[in-house]
């Protein structure tokens, strides 16, 4: 039979009654309104939503329409504070909590988490969960307003044919940057059309590779003492030195991320950095190219050293208290062994709860996906992604791009642009 | 003149190397929505992948996110625009030029101010005025900052203009309305312009993602660029073949509505050759 | 405008007033839907717009104070804003003669042609009806330096490689170029409305003066008669070319220096959520595009209808 308007009105109004009939059984209903940033993540929200639902009848998760990116999530939520229309969990980039609890906390619209935890019984239930570092990501001013859902930091995306040609080992890759530079130089040097190494700091719409250089050598970004920029030493310059070699000895492009990683697919690039986030799809553009490796980031202090994290947290915007119960439930399953669990098979982050690791969960899987794994093994140096104080953060971003760019470029040398950068970087804290 | 000689083969040439420049990137759309992933960046631009992904591709594209619901979107927001735009800017554009009222240089003035006014720079207090009237969420925020459209009353002024104020007069002594000429003798004379603009119009909302965005949270509201997104993000990088495949499906309503306009243009060029 | 109604001077007086009436009548009201219009879309915001403008409010904050013309002041000392002027004026120089000369020429060849008419005109409005979200992807893979079939042509040519998307110094031009390409299509069909609505006996006409050649032809009876076109096609082209926004939203983000002054005033107020200053920015903006352009259309049609 085919539908016509007749059957479809009498569905219709079989279903309206049926709502109707069943709306009093379930008065307690709850509603949340979830915010997350990057469409792409609709595949691993959406399932693990309606295997929420249906573990938490009475329960309903009604996402809105995701933001493009943190910036404009983050965006999207301040209007959203003024009209007083805010969603009840939002999931906020790690650099940008910062700022979004210091608008949202006065005016009374972010929920601290520290009850909740509390009622869970407290530290134990972090320290069962997150490890420090990873309970460390949610945390501002030293309260929990968040819980760790996604995580990244920088690996290596490596053309084996290419590293094996020149000498390297795909499956060990040097632990140092002047080594890995090196290396990059060394296929750069065999085939002058290929780049060696890519490693778009310039083209990022954050500051995540430049964090990544300051921490590998054990630096810090601001001085908490003065509040002053703390890459202003040898740590900084060097920093900068390394970003000249690599476009200078290993032909690193100045592209964007989406043409960098453009090319690494063409298999016309020996290594580059970036997100595990992107492991499925470069794994997909690759194909049959060439054989991939992955790696973790390298470290030049082996003792202080770390790499920044990427990723989001979920924080409770709703006050409401019968919707902050639910919303406490909906952040526990989301940062809890099942869902990361699924969030890593689907994307490729490293997992945020500690338990997700174990036989039960992800053990098997990493075995037969090696370079999924790669994201977990820096998990234990995994510093937070820090904004800068002063809540100007995404437009120090872009001032400290564009001068790193001129010095990757060679316009300015590593000693001028790490003054500039100080310069302006410190201007803008005030 | 024989069929070889230059002048009627040299246009033919050049407008074909144009034709290469701009349907270039329509091509690789294309090839890349029929590609699998691993091929996309063989650096061949032939036509015919080692592996047909089409079928896949289209699929993930029409069924991993609620495509035919952004599109159904966006018929409802570009019509109901189109509709109040035409419905104000014609009689605003007929009483501009063949009508003598005061204010009327004023209003042609702001007019052609207001051409040079970009919605983005009107966002923030047109979405707290809509925010105060409870009004977003809806369809008509998405519409509220185009219903006027001073594009359309500037291209059917300067249209208009051209119209024959004797034929007016006389339409006027013949007893016909002032709506009737406006509507079924001045509008008649500028089919072209309206087809143009209808195009334009529907063009501009269509592929607009910036507006949409800021006063829409709810996925059932949203537009057909939002679909593209799910494909490609910071984040999780695109997957190129589902982007792509995407793409040519929103692209291909807004092509159709083009060629039905293009036999407006026809039939309204028709029409001032009988007259 | 007297002129054109010398008919009217004999009519008698009072009939002449009570019509006049009339018309006034009717113009007002068929002004009037546009004009509230008008004044909600664009007049009211315009003024909550100038009310933030003296203000440092940031969205979100509970507090803010007046602070009168700092806003302004500071725009003129701001680089990204001096930067975004200079981008714009360059985007804007390259993309207002390319938009309007190639789709003239383009409109002029394509009238000639009969059959094919119908095909020409599809290929060259495509570009119009462009998805930009998705052909930023398309875009980066055509100008790659190293993949792309355009820097493939450019090599194949015996030239260097050129990293369109890379170099500081290419990313406005080449943000132009394909500005260009996307309003050529839509300048082309207005320009071949134009050149319908030309009666073809005047054509004709010419040639019988003597007007034998094509350029002739062009030059005594179509470019004067497509003056309203051009100008309409030239007006429309600057004001989309101030205010480029898409594709540096999408291509480069502002990348090296690449902001436009929409950008620059986009990042402001929704990226920073700098309301005030932002809101100072906007109207900096407006005034300058606004004499710009309404000099433009002064001069313009001082030339075609005087």
């Amino acid at each position: 039979m085919h539908p016509n308007r007749r059957t479809i009105l009498a569905g219709l109004a079989a279903g309206l009654s049926l709502t109707a009939l069943s709306a009093p059984a379930f008065a307690a209903d709850v509603t949340l309104n979830v915010l997350y940033n990057m469409p792409g993540f609709t595949k691993f929200h959406q399932p693990l939503a309606e295997a929420f639902e249906k573990a938490n009848p009475g329960v309903k998760i009604n996402f809105l329409a995701p933001a493009a990116n943190y910036t404009e999530g983050q965006a999207q939520v301040l209007r959203a504070a003024v009209t007083g229309e805010l969603p009840d969990v939002y999931f906020s980039g790690y650099n940008l909590t910062a700022e979004l609890v210091h608008t949202l906390e006065p005016r009374g619209q972010i929920t601290d988490l520290g009850p909740f935890i509390e009622k869970d019984g407290g530290q134990a239930f972090l320290d069962a969960n997150y490890t420090p570092n990873m309970a460390a990501l949610g945390q501002i001013d030293g309260r929990q307003w968040g819980l760790p859902v996604n995580a990244s930091s920088p690996i290596l995306y490596i053309n084996a044919d290419l590293v094996t040609e020149a000498g390297g080992d795909p499956a060990n890759m040097p632990d140092t940057m002047p080594a890995l530079i090196a290396l990059g130089a060394k296929i750069h040097a065999m085939h002058p059309d290929i780049a060696g190494m890519a490693y778009d700091i310039s083209g990022w719409p954050d500051d995540w590779l430049w964090q990544a250089l300051i921490f590998e050598q054990g630096g810090t970004l601001v001085d908490a003492a003065t509040g002053k920029v703390a890459f202003d030493n040898e740590i900084g310059l060097n920093a900068m030195k390394m970003i000249r070699q690599m476009a200078e000895e290993a032909g690193a492009p100045t592209l964007d991320w989406d043409q960098a990683r453009q090319q690494f697919g063409a298999g016309k690039t020996g290594f580059m950095v970036s997100t595990p986030a992107h492991v499925q799809t470069i794994e997909g553009l690759v194909g049959d190219r060439f054989p991939l490796a992955t790696a973790t980031f390298p470290l030049d202090d082996k003792a202080k050293g770390g790499v920044p994290t990427g990723g989001n947290s979920a924080v409770m915007l709703t006050q409401d208290p019968a919707k902050q119960d639910a919303a406490w439930a909906y952040l526990k399953w989301i940062t809890g062994p099942e869902a990361q669990d699924v969030i890593v098979r689907i994307t490729g982050y490293l997992p945020t709860n500690k338990n997700a690791t174990g036989a039960a969960y992800l053990a098997p899987y990493y075995a037969d996906h090696p370079n999924v794994e790669t994201a977990s093994k820096q998990a234990d140096r995994s510093l937070p992604w820090a904004g800068y104080p002063g809540g100007d953060s995404v437009r120090i971003w872009r001032t400290q791009r564009d001068i790193i760019g001129t010095v990757m470029r060679g316009e300015v040398t590593p000693e001028d642009g790490l003054a500039q950068l100080v310069r302006e970087t410190n201007a803008l804290m005030q | 003149m024989s069929a070889l000689s230059p002048r009627r083969w040299l246009p033919h040439l050049v407008l074909g190397l144009g034709a290469l420049v701009m349907l270039l990137p329509f091509y690789w759309m294309i090839l890349t929505a029929i590609r699998s992933p691993s091929e996309i960046f063989d650096i061949s631009l032939w036509p015919v992948p080692k592996h047909f992904a089409g079928i896949e591709n289209f699929t993930q594209a029409a069924t991993s996110v609620p495509m035919a619901r952004f599109m159904l979107n966006g018929v409802i927001v570009c019509g109901g625009i189109l509709i109040v735009q035409v419905l104000t800017a014609v009689p605003a554009a007929y009483a501009l030029a063949k009508l003598r009222f005061p204010g009327r240089r004023l209003m042609l003035s702001l007019v052609i101010a207001a051409l040079c006014v970009p919605m983005q720079a009107l966002a923030l207090p047109l979405f707290v005025g809509l925010a105060k009237a409870q009004l977003l969420n809806t369809y008509f925020a998405m519409m509220a900052p185009f219903l006027l459209s001073v594009f359309a009353i500037f291209l059917f002024h300067q249209s208009f203009r051209s119209y024959p104020d004797e034929i007016i007069e006389a339409a006027r002594l013949d007893g016909f309305s002032e709506l009737e000429i406006c509507w079924r003798l001045v509008l008649r004379g500028s089919l072209p312009s309206l087809a143009a603009f209808a195009v334009f119009s529907v063009v501009a909302h269509w592929n607009d993602l910036y507006w949409p965005m800021i006063v829409v949270t709810r996925t059932e509201l949203a537009p057909p660029p939002l679909g593209m997104l799910f494909f490609s993000d910071a984040e999780t990088g695109a997957n190129y073949g589902a982007l792509m495949a995407g793409a040519t499906l929103i692209t291909a309503p807004i092509v159709l509505c083009f060629l039905a306009a293009r036999k407006q243009f026809v039939a309204g060029i028709t029409m001032t050759g009988v007259k | 405008m007297t002129a054109a109604f010398p008919a009217a001077i004999p009519h008698a007086a009072p009939r002449r007033d009570a019509r006049a009436r009339r018309m006034i009548r009717r113009g007002l009201a068929f002004a009037a839907p546009a004009a509230v219009l008008l004044v909600v879309i664009y007049l009211l915001p315009l003024v909550m717009l100038a009310g933030f403008s003296v203000t440092d409010y940031q969205l979100g904050a509970l507090r803010w104070s007046f602070v009168g013309l700092k806003n302004f002041a500071a725009a003129f000392r701001d680089p990204v804003f001096l930067r975004a002027l200079g981008n714009t004026a360059l985007y804007a120089a390259i993309v207002i003669p390319c938009g309007i000369f190639l789709s003239l020429g383009a409109a002029l060849l394509v009238h000639g042609t009969r059959r094919s008419r119908a095909l020409w005109e599809i290929a060259y409005f495509l570009p119009v009806t462009a998805t930009l979200v998705a052909m930023a992807t398309v875009w980066q893979f055509l100008l790659h330096p190293t993949l792309g079939p355009v820097n493939a042509a450019i090599t194949w040519l015996g030239a260097a490689p050129v990293s369109f998307l890379g170099t500081p110094a290419l990313l406005i031009p080449t943000l132009a170029l394909i500005g260009t390409w996307q309003i050529i299509g839509f300048n082309m069909v207005l320009f071949l409305a134009g050149l319908t609505a030309i009666p073809k006996d005047l054509t004709e006409a010419a040639r019988l003066d003597g007007a034998r050649h094509p350029v002739d032809r062009f030059l005594t009876v179509t470019w004067p008669m497509l003056g309203p076109t051009t100008m309409f096609v030239a007006v429309t082209t600057s004001i989309s070319a101030f205010k480029v926004f898409e594709t540096v939203a999408v291509l480069t983000k502002g990348r090296a220096g690449s902001e436009t002054l929409l950008y620059a005033l986009y990042l402001e107020g929704f990226d920073y959520s700098n309301t005030g200053y932002a809101a100072a920015l906007t109207l900096i903006f407006l005034a300058i595009v606004l004499v710009l352009s309404i000099g433009q259309t002064l001069h313009l049609e001082k030339k075609v209808h005087y």
